[in-house]
């Protein structure tokens, strides 16, 4: 039986760990903030103050299909450019803002712990095996989510300001980015925590497990780059059914983690 | 389960036969057999290497053995009684503090961890930190303590559970001789007061041999000797000596003490004279013989061999059989 309060203390302890290392939160919030908030200022100022430098773009707009961009009256071509920066363009970076995240507090937590020779302590408590797994990923995907919803929300406000004027209305957040937000952020932070966790029992320490679970980004920023090409544009309905796909995979790994989960494995893989 | 199983279940904390344990074709554990009873204060000592931490692990199931007879802890069998001890049991080994939490909260979070609400947790970690003398910086990083202070509430973690069975690991490493002191007064009275058994490993044979009521020498995988400090040391340590000091100004010889009964040989040092004698049962007379002599004498004893005499003669002599045996 999973005791709730036992792995919220882990889970307690474990953010307190992660807001309190410098090192850890530094280039987590700088590095998402520069993406989320100087890319899209930079682009809508430069939309605003130089219509004329759309021409340069004609090629990019043309390369989205006509349906991607609703019918808005007098939607002119830096509104078009504007609209498409905003709601494909930059989607890319919401993935792999929280994936980003995930990745480095997963394996601060884990790895990281087997590292600064903290882990073993835990390991001889009455935690079961499973409340420490659970607390362990929920210590790492909370807060991953909570910061990808965070600069969605700081991103909602940009937009509004600065991209509604040369769009002619309030269009954001649109619907499939609702649903980037609500079901593919979760599902994706989830699958990658929970592959930094399993990398984890065996690696020695956390730039093992953040170089091994960081190659799983790889196909996220595959998407992300066919997305910003125009190849791909994900609707609401294809990002529902991604995420789908990534919450059956979630619930796999979770499964083979607290199954596969053995203290014995953790210590012989101690330093 | 029988009467006399459950009586012996009562009063052993630990009970190991047979342990065996390779770390791919090396053995780090090659049999090794084990009584330790409730209440006890035991040591388990050894070379750096020995055993002793892969021991401990698989003594609170955080490792499987490779092939053991009987492990039960408690009364529970190992390992699928592990979750049924880990409450039960608090360990300090060579790990490390949350240095980024305070000590309090360090404290608290394993208090919670063995069932304490957030309140009685707070409650139970100030009560440790108190008896420690670091109450008055609980709500300070531990990152900032020495490593003496350090080590205190590495112990205090490990009895934050208020478990049966504790295993401080060397204890009093980087603790200055008040603390240590302190400490072993604190085990010796936690282990006859509340019945709690100490499964300890160090290095420091003097307080092991002050504090323990049984100790085990562990060395090539193999249990060498177990038994009181002075079981152990005379079993060990075959030589017998009586120590002869004579009064200031007083003229003792040599000769004069190879004459006595029973003694062999002789070494003298700081104007005492340290004479071997052929057994214990010849003590007796020698010292009889001794203080009859014509020369006022300050002391004649049998000088006990001590722990470390018999730590030093044990753990030099590698059973290779007892190894092989067990593969």
């Amino acid at each position: 039986m999973i005791r709730l309060d036992r792995v919220r203390a882990l889970l307690a302890k474990d953010l307190a760990e992660t807001f309190s290392t410098a090192q850890i939160m530094g280039p987590l919030v700088v590095v998402p903030l520069m993406i989320i908030i100087g890319y899209p200022v930079g682009f809508l100022l430069a939309l605003q103050s130089a219509p004329g430098a759309v021409d340069g773009l004609k090629d990019f707009i043309g390369s989205f299909p006509v349906s991607a961009i609703p019918a808005i009256p007098g939607l002119t071509s830096a509104g078009r450019a504007a609209y498409i920066g905003v709601v494909y363009l930059f989607a890319g970076f919401f993935l792999i803002v929280p994936t980003m995240v995930s990745t480095v507090i997963a394996a601060n937590s884990f790895a990281g712990e087997k590292e600064r020779r903290t882990l073993e302590g835990l390991l001889y408590t009455p935690l079961s095996d499973a409340e420490l797994v659970i607390g362990k990923i929920a210590a790492s995907f909370l807060p991953a989510v909570m910061f990808a919803w965070v600069c969605f929300a700081i991103y909602t406000g940009i937009v509004d300001v600065l991209g509604a004027p040369i769009v002619g209305e309030l269009f954001f957040p649109t619907a499939n980015w609702w649903a980037l937000m609500v079901l593919l952020v979760p599902t994706v932070s989830l699958f990658m925590v929970a592959t930094v966790v399993l990398v984890s029992t065996k690696a020695r320490g956390f730039q093992e497990a953040n170089a091994i679970g960081g190659s799983v980004v790889l196909p996220i920023i595959g998407v992300v780059a066919a997305q910003v090409s125009g190849i791909m544009v994900l609707s609401a309905e294809v990002i529902a059914v991604v995420s789908f796909a990534f919450a059956f995979l979630d619930a796999g790994l979770l499964w083979v983690i607290v199954r596969a989960f053995r203290r014995s494995r953790v210590v012989s893989y101690l330093p | 389960m029988t009467d006399g199983v459950a009586n012996l279940d009562d009063r052993l904390a630990v009970e190991v036969r047979g342990l065996t344990r390779f770390f791919g074709a090396v053995p780090a554990l090659a049999g090794v057999d084990l009584e330790i009873p409730r209440g006890a204060v035991f040591g388990l000592l050894g070379p750096n290497g020995a055993g002793k931490t892969t021991t401990v692990r698989i003594l609170n199931g955080v490792l499987d053995a490779t092939r053991v007879d009987t492990l039960r802890v408690l009364g529970h069998d190992l390992p699928e009684g592990a979750s049924e001890i880990r409450p039960l049991v608090g360990v300090q080994t060579d790990t490390n503090l949350y240095d980024r939490l305070t000590a309090r909260d360090n404290l608290s979070l394993f208090a919670r961890f063995y069932g304490l609400d957030a309140a009685a947790a707070a409650r139970r970690a100030d009560g440790l930190l108190d008896m420690f003398g670091l109450l008055p910086r609980a709500r300070e990083r531990v990152e900032r303590f020495s490593k003496g202070m350090k080590q205190k509430m590495l112990i205090a973690r490990a009895l934050v559970g208020s478990p049966q069975l504790v295993y401080p690991g060397e204890p009093t490493a980087g603790l200055d001789p008040e603390a240590s002191h302190e400490l072993m007064s604190y085990i010796r009275t936690v282990s006859r007061a509340e019945h709690t058994t100490f499964f300890l490993t160090s290095h420091r044979l003097d307080e092991m041999e002050d504090v323990c009521t049984k100790v085990a020498v562990l060395a090539g995988g193999v249990i060498r000797a177990q038994g009181s400090p002075a079981e152990v040391a005379r079993a060990a340590v075959p030589r017998v000596r009586v120590r002869v000091t004579p009064a200031p100004g007083a003229v003792l010889t040599a000769r004069m003490l190879l004459a006595l009964p029973g003694a062999t040989g002789m070494d003298a040092a700081d104007g005492t004279f340290l004479v071997d004698v052929a057994s214990l049962s010849a003590v007796p007379g020698f010292v009889r013989a001794a203080v009859a002599l014509p020369v006022d004498l300050l002391g004649v004893a049998e000088e006990a061999p001590t722990l470390q005499e018999a730590y030093l003669a044990l753990v030099g002599t590698p059973s290779d059989d007892a190894v092989e045996a067990a593969r």
